[in-house]
């Protein structure tokens, strides 16, 4: 269906920190930041799995999943509705996953501790843009 | 009663995201620009711009359930979850907290190594006006640091 369109594709390197939230069975929703939204094709994501937690356990329950990214390059945002379809620990997706993974934690400092467990590959049923999120850059102060 | 440390965060440079979710199940998020705990300690008003309000606002008035995340540029992270109690329109003081809250936001973007081509982009592009405060009863708080501790309940 190519859900996704192409200029997402910089929202999803992991330059700048995702966030995903769930919820779980009895309703209580769970906002978390993610490192990494990968790009696996026009009609699914696949997010990094890295602890054992409350994400994991909630998709478990309820498969439905709400994932916000946003752009160094324009400072777009989106909103991606999900539906969490399979785990992967092997394989193309989680091996360059797991590379940027590895490459994003030397970057912030967190070696040793982001660690892929998993590439949680989603369904994307609707995306929008975060319409009101924020600014034109052309408003943005400039550094004095 | 919200820890001294979370207090402090949610009064600092912390990144914020809101979740919610309707009455399918369906999650909703939204980003926060600053926020205030209430002298009990326990209440919390956060300020979200109001063209991103809609979804969030109709899954808390219909169940009140919310989840608010906290993120420092240092990775130091907390999440609380409560119960929903209000909302009404930003005025003055908290637009000129949230004024307050971009400018921390880029300061310490760029103390955590951002390039300041992302950072002031990043934090001083936060929408601010026209916008909603939501206020809500934080219930439980958790540490959500990556590492072994993440998960933990503080309150």
């Amino acid at each position: 269906m190519a859900i996704l369109p192409d200029d997402i594709k910089a929202a999803m390197q992991g330059v700048i920190p995702s966030h995903v939230v769930t919820c779980s069975h009895d309703g209580t929703p769970n906002a978390s930041a993610i490192s990494q939204v990968y790009y696996v094709d026009a009609d699914h994501v696949a997010l990094s799995h890295q602890f054992f937690n409350k994400t994991k356990r909630n998709l478990e329950e309820n498969p439905r999943a709400m994932a916000w990214v946003i752009s160094p390059e324009t400072f777009e945002a989106w909103d991606l509705e999900l539906e969490f379809v399979r785990s992967e620990t092997s394989g193309p997706i989680f091996d360059i996953m797991e590379m940027q993974i590895e490459a994003i934690a030397s970057m912030v400092g967190m070696k040793g501790i982001f660690k892929l467990r998993a590439a949680d590959v989603f369904r994307v049923t609707a995306v929008s843009k975060a319409v009101g999120e924020r600014i034109p850059l052309a408003e943005i102060p400039r550094a004095r | 009663m919200i820890p001294d440390r979370v207090v402090e965060v949610l009064h600092g440079p912390t990144w914020i995201q809101i979740g919610s979710r309707d009455e399918a199940l369906r999650p909703a998020h939204t980003v926060a620009v600053g926020a205030v705990v209430h002298d009990d300690r326990q209440t919390v008003t956060v300020f979200v711009p109001t063209a991103r309000s809609g979804r969030v606002l109709r899954d808390l008035t219909g169940n009140g359930r919310i989840a608010v995340g906290l993120a420092l540029a240092s990775h130091e992270s907390y999440q609380l979850k409560g119960t929903y109690i209000s909302s009404r329109p930003t005025d003055d003081t908290d637009r000129a907290r949230q004024e307050a809250r971009r400018a921390a936001l880029l300061e310490s973007a760029l103390e955590a190594g951002y390039p300041e081509a992302i950072a002031r982009p990043l934090a001083l592009g936060l929408a601010i006006t026209p916008g909603v405060a939501i206020t809500f009863r934080a219930e439980q708080v958790f540490l959500q640091t990556p590492g072994p501790g993440a998960g933990t309940l503080l309150s």
